[in-house]
């Protein structure tokens, strides 16, 4: 019995509303709460705290696995859950509770952002992100003509990535999760952002990293690409798991549950 | 070209993933396997701090240079401080060097979270590196400024003594009290954005309590306590005892020396705790 690369258990992450995409609150407020209250404030420093009425469940309950070399699509409406799920096997967000075991590094693709830091340019953040995956920069340099000519930034891999469009920090993106040395791919939903021919050539690049034994996840809300590429499907609803099987199944079911056309 | 098992996987082959309990361990091995990044980081900020600037290298030494005129001319002649003997100039900046290291490391480091907010929502990587890289930056600064001083040092007639040795242990207990205290303004700004306008302020305050531009001798004995509960009077005295040679305050610089341990290790302590929910908020 081959191992399981990702072995997620009864994984859930819990939110505070308003704290999805958080207001900021105030050091002042928070000072004047812990001369009023201060053990309190201490014993739960660093962790959100909760009024029962505020909470929302991003993701309950998660239990799944998955084996080296395939690719788990992970289908759903907003806010079922899926990039939270990401973030946490990514290792970015920590689990209210449950526990994963992940064999192997992770490159992510994650939002629009896409994990690079806006002051470096597009050669430095490439440069970055190998070492950060742990690769020699010697390896990181070999790849980096590939991943320029993936993305198509050429002329601009010398500008720093707070001037790129949005189009183009995607392609720089996935270029950089494809093209440097990891064993899990994490893929969120940002491909739309590019043209016709970049996501064909991206489904592509997927489906040959499938073949070398790289595992992926891919969430999407492309039910075509996930028909063609995923070897196994996940749904999620309000941050459950409500379905799991073949891409072909599961995304006949998706459409009915939800009236749309296939 | 897209992936063929890597050797080194074995190494580190499996990540468990779980909610945050307690206080987890300090994690100091994980920043050494992660030093690269830090190198790059660091590296990378000094290139840009010299880049940017039309002078470039140029402007490292004119700025302090400049300035130490113009402190000497102000608080040494106009306001007349009595330095106890040494010269003014060498006294001021055996004092302020080291504390403007602290000041622009803990405000370097205090962004360097929010700075990075795009890679950290991201790319999982210890957290830690982002402030450490920035007070590593602006250690070069500091190096460069104290070869300055130690032109100063020379053109006033004061040879090397035994003493300047004690600036590396000295350097250490610095490096550790502006690590510390900028992870935790870096971690604080993260979650509380309007504390980025309070901390020149209150930097400004730390600097008025610290015995830089007048010597510990001048505060009178009622507030003299507040000026040893200050973990940099022990720092910044050691400095100008080491640079000018006189005896120093053995115990003061211990007492400095353990609080800044204990700041350094609280507050990596506090953001190993705290990193993964940085990434919620920030």
């Amino acid at each position: 019995m081959v191992q399981p690369v990702i072995c997620a258990e009864h994984l859930s992450k819990r939110y505070q509303i308003g704290r999805l995409r958080p207001e900021y609150r105030t050091f002042r407020d928070t000072l004047a709460g812990a001369v009023v209250a201060p053990f309190r404030r201490l014993r739960s420093f660093g962790r959100p705290s909760f009024a029962s009425s505020d909470v929302v469940w991003a993701l309950r309950d998660a239990t799944f696995s998955v084996r080296r070399g395939e690719v788990l699509g992970i289908i759903g409406g907003n806010g079922s859950g899926k990039s939270t799920l990401l973030r946490i096997l990514a290792g970015i967000t920590a689990p209210t509770s449950g526990q994963a075991r992940i064999a192997g590094r992770a490159a992510t693709l994650l939002g629009e952002e896409t994990g690079f830091h806006p002051e470096l340019t597009g050669r430095e953040n490439v440069l970055l992100r190998g070492v950060i995956l742990g690769m020699a920069r010697r390896e990181v340099r070999r790849r980096f003509e590939s991943i320029v000519e993936f993305a198509d930034v050429a002329r601009f891999v010398d500008t720093p990535v707070k001037h790129y469009s949005d189009g183009m920090r995607v392609r720089l993106g996935f270029a950089v999760a494809a093209h440097l040395d990891a064993d899990i791919l994490l893929i969120d939903e940002v491909l739309a952002e590019g043209d016709e021919a970049f996501q064909r050539r991206c489904l592509r690049t997927m489906g040959e990293a499938s073949d070398a034994g790289r595992t992926t996840l891919f969430v999407s809300h492309d039910l075509n690409a996930v028909r063609r590429l995923c070897h196994r499907v996940l749904r999620l609803d309000r941050g459950e798991i409500v379905d799991e099987g073949s891409p072909d199944r599961v995304v006949d079911r998706y459409a009915d549950a939800v009236g749309g056309a296939r | 070209m897209t992936g063929k098992a890597r050797s080194r996987q074995t190494r580190d082959a499996e990540r468990i993933v779980r909610p945050v309990s307690g206080w987890p361990t300090l994690g100091l091995g994980r920043i050494w396997r992660f030093r690269e990044l830090l190198l790059f980081l660091a590296w990378r900020d000094i290139k840009v701090r010299y880049k940017q600037t039309v002078l470039g290298v140029l402007w490292a030494l004119i700025q302090p240079v400049t300035k130490m005129v113009v402190f000497t001319v102000v608080f040494g002649r106009i306001a007349g401080i009595d330095s106890g003997g040494a010269p003014y100039a060498v006294f001021l900046f055996a004092g302020l060097l080291p504390w403007e290291f602290f000041a622009e490391a803990v405000s370097r480091s205090g962004n360097s979270l929010v700075a990075a907010a795009d890679l950290m929502k991201e790319v999982p990587f210890p957290r830690g590196v982002l402030p450490l890289a920035a007070v590593a930056g602006v250690l070069a600064d500091f190096a460069v400024s104290m070869v300055i001083l130690a032109g100063l040092m020379l053109a006033y007639g004061i040879t090397p003594h035994v003493e300047l040795l004690l600036l590396l242990p000295l350097t250490l207990a610095l490096v550790l009290i502006a690590a510390g205290v900028g992870i935790v303004v870096g971690a604080l700004n993260a979650i509380y954005r309007d504390l980025r306008y309070a901390l020149p302020f209150l930097l400004q305050v730390w600097l008025f309590l610290t015995p830089i531009v007048y010597p510990a001798s001048a505060v009178p004995e009622g507030l003299r306590w507040l000026v040893r509960i200050n973990p940099m009077s022990g720092i910044i005295d050691g400095y100008r005892a080491a640079i000018l040679g006189a005896p120093v305050d053995g115990v003061g610089f211990l007492v400095s020396l353990a609080v800044g341990l204990a700041i350094f290790l609280l507050a990596w302590g506090l953001l190993a705790r705290t990193e993964l929910y940085l990434s919620d908020v920030v």
